[in-house]
């Protein structure tokens, strides 16, 4: 077996603030959960290596560094906002299952993050699980997924259900 | 370099690296270390080894290179440091070219403004949980039933009269019913169906005021009109100008404001204790009661006139027993709303649990089906509820109990008389909260053979259970 590639791609979180862009990310770098609630800042960088994932048009295992940007809650868009967009080959829309009612608020990071990176890959994650045994903000999400054509899942940033297996997909859709 | 110039740098929060054209660091000052840590080793070093930030901005760096840009920028940068603090920073990216021969170099500075920027977040972060917990308190309102729900012919009746009822702004309106049946939910609906979403809605209880406040409470009073009158203040009726006025426990009002309430009823009018102007308000009267008040009438204790007054208009709520599956229905709601509360993934009823609801009295109505909902979600353990975690206050005396054995089989090795009759004695006192008549009742003793014996055994001083 050949020696795997080592590659490096950046990646955006996105979603209104205190859904759990941060706890996902603390999640799958560092397997910790915090109950309390910090509120980021600006970007926050952190990096995990997946993999090893195989490259089809090689047959090449690979492991890439994904390179995660925890982007703050954004109050309006300025033009730092689009430097931290620049160049992202991938981003998370992270929903929070217990405010259903702010399930839209994504749209408008979704224009200018598109505008800025056509190709990038998406996955859509409903997040809080442990908190919402309701089945309706779920078949809501696979909806807004399917009408955005990118794959869904539902996590626990507090449990780690599914985490792994966000970045993973969206790994291997960036490949 | 320069000692010096190290000792500016640090003064100055700045730290910067210096990489040629193919990327590879070729110098950078101290500090960098800090920022960089273990990524940081000369000669070898790549720019996306030190700054993993940079990458997907291969494009500005390039354009850097070739002078078609200035300067790149990334503000409010954070990560971690080797310790575990966060730290904040800007990067800024220019290049150099020290003359035309030699190749043009990168110069990365990074700025440190952890001390500014945690300021701007601690400020942030107070907006944010505001934020946090008013989308809490908005998602609670939206759960908590403000709707009346249930199917049963009962509960539509409700609905029928609730409807038939609101638009009619000017009816007072009597609501029956035992306590804990919602008498002030249905109060609310009609209040939210016939008024504008910002009319007031005011609620009072008739037997939790003093009857020596009920009447300033409910018309107001002028300054001076009583000794501790020191300023004037509006009575509920004022407050309640352009909606509803909710009177519960209407049969505790006092027999001389019943009198002084009649006349507001009719004319719409009324004075503040003190003064001699009259009020005219503009304001729908709810009331409510679990009493019998044809009684009350009988008994003296409630005006007839002001009862017939209020009847006119009355409807009489359904107890929680005849309610049949909307108890279940309700149940599943209370679930709903408790679950997401205490955040429990408690997601319905096991069979068990059901007929456990189904086959009880419910004395205190639905405020009660709400308290044992309560209690069982914040003790459940699976996503159903179980009968067992149910609990009942079962207050009724249970058929069985009344034919309890009263003789039983000394066992082998014998038993101390006087224990078993001391444990009986305390049992009939548990029992009975205390009260030794009833006590000596549950023994078929007379009063004084009871008090003597538990003076007997030193039993007579009931707080000592
Ligand atoms: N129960 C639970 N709480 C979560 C979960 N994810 C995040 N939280 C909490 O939600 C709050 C906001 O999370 P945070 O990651 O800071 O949100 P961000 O603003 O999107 O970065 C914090 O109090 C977290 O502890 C989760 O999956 N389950
Ligand atoms: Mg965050």
């Amino acid at each position: 077996m050949p020696e795997p590639t080592k590659i490096s791609k950046k990646v955006c979180m996105l979603g209104t603030f205190g859904v759990g862009k941060s706890s996902l990310v603390r999640q799958f770098v560092y397997q910790k959960f915090d109950e309390s609630y910090l509120s980021t800042i600006g970007v926050q960088l952190s990096h995990k290596a997946v993999g090893p994932l195989l490259d089809k048009k090689t047959n090449r295992p690979v492991h890439m560094n994904l390179i995660l940007w925890d982007l703050a809650h954004l109050e309006k868009f300025d033009p730092v906002v689009k430097n931290y967009f620049h160049g992202a080959h991938g981003a998370v829309i992270v929903l929070d299952l217990t405010r259903p009612q702010t399930f839209r608020e994504y749209e408008n990071l979704i224009k200018p993050f598109f505008e800025t990176n056509p190709e990038s890959k998406l996955v859509l994650v409903g997040n809080k699980t442990d908190l919402s045994a309701d089945d309706h903000p779920r078949t809501q999400i696979a909806e807004m997924a399917a009408n955005l054509n990118c794959p869904c899942h539902f996590t626990s940033a507090r449990t780690g259900e599914n985490v792994e297996l966000v970045f993973q997909t969206l790994a291997e859709n960036i490949l | 370099m320069n000692d010096y110039l190290e000792k500016i740098l640090r003064a100055a929060k700045l730290a910067f690296a210096v990489f040629d054209q193919d990327f590879f660091l070729q110098d950078a000052s101290k500090l960098l270390a800090q920022y960089a840590g273990g990524r940081l080793q000369k000669k070898s070093a790549t720019l996306w080894e030190v700054f993993p930030e940079l990458i997907g901005a291969e494009d500005k760096i390039t354009e850097l290179l070739e002078q078609k840009a200035k300067k790149y920028e990334l503000e409010k940068l954070s990560r971690f440091d080797q310790e575990g603090k966060l730290l904040y920073y800007t990067l800024t990216l220019f290049s150099h070219q020290q003359s035309t021969l030699s190749g043009a170099q990168l110069i990365v500075l990074i700025t440190d403004t952890t001390k500014e920027t945690s300021l701007e977040q601690q400020i942030q972060q107070q907006k944010n949980e505001i934020r946090l917990l008013h989308a809490k308190v908005n998602q609670y309102n939206a759960q908590i039933p403000n709707k009346i729900y249930g199917q049963s012919a009962h509960i539509q009746t409700v609905r029928a009269f609730i409807d038939k009822i609101a638009p009619i702004k000017t009816t007072t309106i009597l609501l029956l019913g035992e306590s804990g049946t919602g008498k002030n939910l249905v109060a609310n609906a009609i209040h939210q169906q016939s008024m504008d979403q910002n009319a007031p809605f005011i609620e009072i209880n008739c037997a939790s005021i003093p009857e020596t406040l009920i009447e300033s409470e409910i018309f107001g009073y002028e300054r001076g009109a009583f000794t501790n009158a020191l300023t004037s203040k509006k009575g509920l009726l004022e407050e309640a100008d352009g909606g509803t006025l909710f009177l519960d426990e209407i049969g505790e009002l006092p027999h001389p404001i019943q009198a002084k309430f009649l006349t507001f009823m009719e004319t719409k009018r009324f004075r503040r204790l003190g003064s001699t102007r009259e009020i005219g308000v503009q304001v729908r009267i709810i009331t409510a009661t679990n009493r019998n008040l044809l009684q009350a009438v009988k008994n003296n204790e409630f005006r007839e006139d002001l009862f017939y007054r209020l009847y006119v208009v009355s409807h009489q709520l359904p107890p929680l027993r005849q309610l049949g599956d909307d108890i279940l229905l309700l149940a599943e709601k209370f679930i709903e709303i408790y679950a997401y509360d205490f955040g429990k993934k408690v997601k319905g009823l096991s069979e068990s649990a059901k007929s456990k609801l189904m086959h009880y009295e419910w004395p205190g109505n639905v405020r009660e089906l709400r308290n044992v909902i309560e209690r069982a979600v914040i003790f459940a353990e699976h996503e159903f509820l179980e009968a067992d975690e149910i609990i009942l206050f079962e207050l009724r005396p249970m058929a069985t109990t009344t034919s309890v054995a009263t003789t039983f089989e000394l066992p082998e090795n014998g038993i101390s008389l006087t224990e078993l009759e001391k444990n009986l004695l305390r049992d009939a006192i548990i029992k009975s909260d205390g009260n030794q008549t009833k006590a000596a009742k549950l023994l078929d003793l007379s009063l004084d053979t009871f008090r003597y014996r538990i003076k007997k055994y030193n039993l007579d001083n009931f707080s000592a259970y």
